[in-house]
């Protein structure tokens, strides 16, 4: 047992190579660039796809909800696989940054979802109490609707978060070198599967449940603010 | 000062209001009593263009509402609405939900504005709970700040949608006794209600409200005292 820890984490993995834990410290960091750039790029694009999705323009509401439908219903590999291998097969693009793009505009669809359930579920009786007074629309929104609808909100998107992180572990489809690739590269180099694959998910459950915890904290100070 | 010509209003394919032509003149106070579904809260929410007319015209003070060239939102700062649910806002405070229409629209300064809300919540007697937020009202508490918030912006008619109905019986009274006083101060007002002591105590006129039509409208004393029609003896049979 002690062995097998020294042999795929601790010593060179090839001669003058890097031991396992450096292989896998620099996955984590592919992993938590592309978790966090993608979320960015989802929460802009989501805002965007959520407010065409609540226009009264059909052409604007008919693309938002054909959008949503495509990415939700086809995974999340097929839609990795077909930026960076069909949509960036002529540039000469980087593998995170196709992942970026990829998880984000993938995100981009659940983040609409959760934004626009966000504002619909602020009582209908607040738009109108705003609109009687004789705020305009954009004004009744930006003032009471949406400080009401970020609570709903920011919750939820933390989850989005959360699940990002681990969906971000099939990057290794289009060659690049995530937490999981690297677990799996030190597995198939030493021959050894049970401490690299052990190592890897300790290091994903240490992620999603700091996140967790601060995101149950933020929850709860938010409550008191009510 | 409120003129309703010929006011149908559809959902979808049920006809709510059908055919409603009514005027209510300056210091009038209306009450409007009816069956629930019959329209009344329908007929109110017209009068804001809370709900879009089918057909019929509406005229507040000479400008018919229903052309759409009017300006809404004009219309609406001279029309103030109190709902059955207060509909105040959780997130700012009593003296912010007071303000914020009259500030934001730039109708007052800031000081302005917040010396008219402390005068409007003394007139409805909740100036100790100026800093405070919603949750921490009562439900007749927070209908009261509903109304001072209303009144806010200086309307020349208020329109009350069943003021009382959410409320604990014993906190009806006080939200009545600041409807009256407001009454007693030559406020226009139209009034949807379920309190018949009230309607019959407080209102010039009362109609009757019966499947989008009205019944009766006649004053208070007679409607209830003597009433003409029906089916508006059939309703009063049941609720007083």
């Amino acid at each position: 047992m002690i062995d097998a820890v020294k042999r795929t984490l601790l010593e060179e993995l090839w001669d003058a190579g890097p031991n396992g834990i450096t292989l896998l410290l620099n996955g984590l960091k592919v992993t938590l660039v592309v978790t966090l750039f993608a979320v960015f790029f989802g929460v802009i694009l989501g805002t965007v796809i959520a407010l065409m999705r609540m226009s009264k323009k059909r052409i604007l509401n008919l693309a938002a909800r054909g959008y949503t439908e495509i990415i939700r219903g086809t995974p999340v590999l097929v839609q990795l696989l077909i930026i960076y291998f069909v949509v960036f097969q002529s540039f000469d693009v980087n593998k995170t940054m196709a992942a970026i793009i990829a998880f984000g505009i993938n995100s981009g669809a659940y983040v609409s979802e959760i934004i626009r359930a966000g504002i619909q579920a602020v009582s209908k009786g607040q738009m109108e109490a705003a609109r009687s007074l004789g705020m305009p629309h954009s004004m009744a929104m930006k003032e009471i609707i949406l400080p009401q609808a970020v609570k709903n909100i920011l919750p939820a998107l933390g989850n989005e978060f959360i699940v990002l992180l681990k969906e971000t572990s099939i990057i290794g489809f289009i060659g690049g070198n995530d937490l999981m690739r690297a677990g799996n590269k030190i597995r198939s180099i030493t021959y050894e599967a049970t401490i690299p694959l052990m190592a890897t998910a300790v290091i994903y459950l240490i992620l999603t449940l700091t996140l967790s915890h601060m995101l149950s904290r933020a929850e709860r100070r938010m409550k008191n603010s009510d | 000062m409120i003129k309703v010509v010929d006011l149908h209003k559809y959902f979808g394919k049920l006809e709510v209001l059908r055919g409603i032509t009514e005027q209510v003149d300056q210091g009038e106070v209306i009450s409007v009593i009816g069956p629930s579904g019959s329209g009344k809260s329908t007929f109110l929410r017209c009068i804001n263009l809370l709900e879009e007319p089918t057909s019929g015209h509406i005229y507040i003070e000479g400008t018919d509402i229903t052309d759409p060239q009017t300006d809404v939102n004009r219309l609406r700062e001279k029309v103030g609405m109190v709902f059955q649910q207060f509909n105040l806002f959780p997130h700012k405070s009593v003296l912010e939900n007071i303000t914020l229409a009259p500030v934001k629209l730039g109708k007052m300064s800031i000081s302005e504005a917040e010396n008219k809300a402390a005068e409007l919540l003394k007139r409805v007697g909740l100036l100790d709970k100026i800093n405070e937020y919603p949750n921490r009202l009562s439900g007749g508490q927070k209908q009261r700040v509903a109304i001072a918030r209303a009144l806010a912006m200086n309307p020349d008619i208020m329109l009350f949608d069943e003021p009382t109905s959410a409320l604990d019986p014993e906190m009806v009274g006080e939200v009545l006794d600041v409807i009256k006083q407001l009454a007693s101060e030559g406020m226009t007002m139209v009034v949807v209600t379920h309190e018949m002591g009230f309607a019959r105590e407080v209102s010039n006129r009362v109609l009757f409200i019966d499947e989008g039509i009205i019944v009766e409208n006649r004053p208070p004393d007679e409607l209830f005292g003597n009433p003409e029609n029906e089916r508006t003896r059939d309703f009063l049979s049941k609720v007083l």
